[in-house]
């Protein structure tokens, strides 16, 4: 019998279903709201949250000057609980956040945060206004069919341990490493508004890579098998299909190796979603974030060429260009119920016939673009950070149903095909970019060839996005992402999914690299 | 502050819960409070307080497990050795893992700051008021963050390994930006003591550089520049390559230190004799530890000296596969200078560009260490001798291998942090045939 610390006595277990958060919760919640009131605040917010993280996988590499594979297993579980408190006083935000969960220190910490608005009150730009939410009373689960937290760790083990040494079967094959990332999100929110909302989110993420070594020439190649991390459960490793897929990355790290190098210069590209989902976080995604705009990012992430003057009439990329924000949809690394405002997320256009129609907002910037409603963008990845704007999925609708792929690549006379994501880097007002990929294809004469290596493409945001004309069906719509967004000082993460089908560029600068 | 009795009865409780051969527990305990600012005005701020315990365990037979706990309760300190226990117990045998390290030495090193360790927004809001204060005398708009923390952290094992540090550190940074959005300055201060941080002067550089920066911008094409990069551009070029001196990675093919055909560059003079690159725990004005992940002690140790690549880091596996001694990764990085202002540097340039900092890095080759990265707020024209015309910023791809290969002339090093390798102590230099691969429309 393990024994139970304080979060799992709070939390429960995930099959706990129960319609209305815990009455411990509440009752913890209600300490900071009591608290701040006494203080003066007028506003108050609590979170109490429990992360939970599981990694497990295998390394595979060769000893030292010998062909012998060590097979390095690694398993690590990590938890983080505690809250944190956001006050109103003054007009000026103030935070504070503790480990500690009983109502005394809840209280200290609410005085706290109190202390370090009405402090930072003196040198406020404007006080803190707020757009309306409703109150609500709720409980919320993300949809997962299987409890990956309760399979069984060797059963993990055993699947990773298999699908590296697949890959590794070939002597050809330098290294396979594989992991299996396994998160839980615990959250309470108790607002001085009036809600009461627990929410319990799951997500998984597995991955394999190969990398195969020429040490004649000198040069190292990897390839990865794209798998997307999403908000479900067990369900979502088994459909991987990791094993079945391990003999094709093997093979393909192989043929990267030997690929020729790609010719630079103007060139059409056919990027495919396991990519394509990077761009569209990089260039669209945190250039429609309205903190960006307004310059709140200015000294860090960056600001954006999407000024505010530009809502609703700037033409950003070609008409076939549809992309929304979208913390509903099923899978989403960012799909919520409810923000960490408190505010019922929604989905909503971000992008409309190439057209710049809305920003991510949550309930303090709304008023500042004469909106009168969030969007549901709020998000702290502990109970540590102070909750600020962040991504909701966002993603690429697809094109017309009869578009395949094949048509895309039909219509291409020198070009290449990308596939999985690479090396990333973008402006700090997202103009100018530079991706490299997983793998890359030769495409000649209408059709896709061999595998060719070192290639990175830039642009200029919007000259890369008014040069799409084409992009396939919502057959082929799959949906990528990322645990590791980074923005904020300090820095927080945020997961985020990009959902797309494969589209076409045309006359993109094509790079050699190194 | 987590004291080092509290800390060593943490950590004592953890061991005599568990029931494995093996069990290490390394502690992490933060206050930080922070103040965030934007559009000339106080945003977002906080006070928190952070703690954790890693505990791993390890089996007769070499299966090792990890539980992570932020509750130190008893009964979630059991719970957490108990996970890490059935972790270890269900895995498989780690070739790779080696017997717990015994006692060791650390160096007890004297970065703490009590000043810092305990101010709060009194000692902060006033840097804030200079840096918005010089903002709105000089009609621009100011962001930045100014923070600081206390930490301990400690360590220890059922071998009797037992270490305890605390240390402080602290920064400002603020951006300024003018009304148009045509120009955007920066100014950053680090350091250990919040002593040494002062608004008014980082207010000072960064209006000065967005003054300068809103003048007639002079366009100019991609191609190869002399550049001068100042120290915080410096401090990411050596943030990249000081994490690449692992002797596994040079001698299996996987780093710019493994030579074609196999083998590797360690003893080469593969960098101008100026170059000096090494750790030095010792140097107090960086926040460093005295012992890194592989436990062993923090050393001062040269990993390129006077041009020559000196030594490989090598973890406890691969030294005893080796027959080398093991020793521990940078801790830090100081890269050594020579004795030259940055006024200097831009006195003997004839034609070159004065960069302030980075953004945005990535490795696009791990073997030539060829990374990709952005300008960012200020590049200036520098013309016989002297700083001329603000310039457009540039997207590069350059490894830093090339840059301090490429370098001709160092300042005095001071510590310095850019936007995406840490801190370090380093000089700004002066780096010929710099690949600016295009032109950025940042500002």
């Amino acid at each position: 019998m393990l024994a139970v610390n304080h979060a799992n006595k709070l939390f429960g277990a995930p099959a706990d279903t129960a319609a209305k958060p815990s009455p411990e919760l509440e009752k913890l919640g209600g300490a900071a709201l009591a608290e701040a009131k006494k203080q003066g605040a007028t506003y108050c917010d609590i979170r109490i949250n429990r992360y939970r993280q599981q990694f497990s996988g295998y390394r595979l590499a060769p000893q030292r000057d010998s062909n012998k594979t060590d097979e390095v297993p690694f398993i690590t579980d990590q938890q983080s609980f505690g809250f944190g408190v956001r006050v109103i006083a003054n007009g000026q935000w103030g935070f504070a956040a503790s480990p500690l969960v009983t109502p005394e220190e809840i209280a200290r910490i609410t005085r706290e945060a109190v202390v370090v608005a009405k402090a930072n009150s003196a040198l406020q730009a404007s006080p803190v206004e707020l757009a309306p939410t409703k109150a609500y009373t709720d409980r919320w689960t993300s949809p997962f069919e299987k409890d990956p937290f309760g399979v069984q760790v060797d059963e993990k083990l055993e699947l990773m341990h298999n699908a590296t040494a697949i890959i590794k079967k070939d002597p050809k094959v330098f290294a396979a490493f594989g992991f299996l990332a396994i998160r839980g999100e615990d959250k309470y929110l108790a607002t001085s508004d009036g809600s009461s909302i627990q929410q319990y989110v799951v997500q998984v993420f597995p991955a394999l890579q190969a990398t195969a070594v020429d040490f004649q020439k000198n040069i190292s190649r990897t390839r990865s098998y794209s798998i997307p991390p999403v908000s479900e459960g067990w369900e979502a490793i088994a459909r991987a299909n990791l094993s079945e897929n391990a003999p094709r990355i093997s093979a393909e790290v192989l043929e990267h190796l030997a690929a020729p190098p790609v010719t630079p210069g103007k060139k059409d590209l056919v990027l495919l979603p396991t990519h394509l989902w990077l761009t569209i976080h990089e260039s669209l995604g945190h250039s429609t974030e309205l903190d960006r705009a307004l310059g709140y990012e200015a000294n860090f992430a960056g600001t954006s060429f999407m000024t505010t003057e530009k809502m609703g009439s700037y033409q950003v990329g070609s008409q076939l260009i549809n992309v929304f924000g979208d913390r509903t949809n099923a899978g989403g690394l960012a799909s919520v119920k409810y923000d960490d405002d408190g505010v019922l997320t929604t989905k909503f256009p971000i992008i409309e016939k190439g057209i710049f129609k809305h920003y991510q907002t949550i309930r303090d910037q709304a008023h500042l673009i004469g909106e009168t409603e969030s969007r549901g963008c709020c998000y702290a990845d502990s109970w540590a950070s102070v909750p600020f704007q962040r991504m909701p999925n966002v993603w690429l609708a697809p094109g017309p149903r009869d578009v395949t792929p094949d048509d895309l690549i039909a219509g291409i006379d020198d070009g290449v095909l990308i596939d999985g994501d690479g090396s990333f880097s973008i402006d700090q007002q997202r103009y100018n970019f530079q991706f490299g990929g997983d793998v890359f294809y030769e495409i000649k004469g209408g059709k896709k060839r061999g595998m060719i290596s070192r290639v990175a493409y830039q642009a200029k945001t919007t000259d890369f996005w008014h040069s799409c004309d084409g992009i396939a069906g919502a057959s082929y719509w799959q949906q990528f992402g990322s645990f590791f967004d980074g923005k904020g000082e300090p820095e927080q993460i945020n997961a985020v999914s990009h959902g797309c089908s494969p589209a076409r560029f045309r006359q993109v600068n094509v790079l050699l690299t190194d | 502050m987590l004291s080092q009795t509290d800390a060593k009865n943490l950590i004592d409780k953890v061991i005599s819960y568990s029931k494995l051969p093996q069990c290490e527990a390394d502690v992490n305990w933060t206050e930080d409070a922070f103040i965030r600012f934007a559009n000339n005005g106080i945003t977002t701020s906080g006070y928190r307080i952070t703690q954790q315990v890693s505990i791993s365990s390890v089996t007769d037979d070499k299966r090792e497990g990890n539980a992570v706990v932020t509750e130190l309760s008893d009964e979630a300190l059991k719970r957490g050795v108990e996970q890490a226990e059935a972790l270890a117990r269900i895995s498989k045998p780690n070739p790779e893992d080696m017997p717990a390290l015994g006692p060791q030495k650390y160096l007890v090193l004297a970065n703490f700051d009590p000043f810092t360790g305990s101010a709060r927004g009194d000692v902060m809001i006033p840097h804030v008021k200079a840096v918005i204060e010089s903002a709105r005398e000089n009609k621009l708009t100011a962001a930045g963050y100014i923070q600081r923390s206390a930490n301990a952290v400690a360590v220890g094992n059922r071998a009797g390994l037992f270490g305890y540090h605390t240390y402080t550190d602290s920064s400002l940074t603020n951006t300024m930006r003018n009304a148009g959005g045509s120009s955007s300055g920066w100014a950053s201060q680090t350091s250990v003591s919040l002593k040494d941080v002062n608004g008014e002067t980082a207010g000072r550089i960064s209006t000065e550089k967005c003054l300068r920066g809103a003048g007639t911008q002079k366009k100019l094409a991609p191609g190869k520049y002399t550049v001068i990069l100042e120290p915080a551009a410096v401090s990411d070029i050596v943030g990249y390559l000081g994490s690449n001196f692992g002797a596994r990675d040079a001698e299996q093919g996987q780093s710019f230190l493994s030579k074609q055909g196999g083998g590797t560059h360690l003893g080469e003079k593969m960098f101008p004799e100026h170059i000096t690159l090494r750790s030095d725990p010792l140097d107090t004005r960086l926040a460093t530890a005295p012992w890194g992940p592989s436990l062993l002690p923090n050393q001062r140790m040269a990993w390129i000296e006077k041009g020559v690549v000196k030594n490989f880091y090598y973890d406890r596996f691969w030294a005893s596969k080796a027959g080398k001694d093991p020793t521990p990764s940078p801790g830090n990085l100081v890269l050594d200078g020579q004795d030259n202002t940055l006024d200097d540097l831009i006195r003997s340039t004839d034609r070159g560009l004065l960069i302030t900092r980075f953004w945005y890095i990535r490795v696009l080759q791990p073997q030539t260490l060829q990374v990709t990265g952005l300008t960012r707020d200020g590049v200036f024209l520098v013309e016989k001798g002297k700083v001329t015309d603000p310039v457009n910023n540039f997207r590069w791809n350059e490894s830093p291998v090339r840059v301090l290969q490429n370098t001709t002339k160092l300042t005095q090093p001071l510590r310095s942090q850019g936007a995406e390798a840490g801190s370090s102590i380093v000089p700004a230099i002066i780096a010929t045939d710099f690949n600016l691969a295009s032109v950025s429309d940042a500002v």
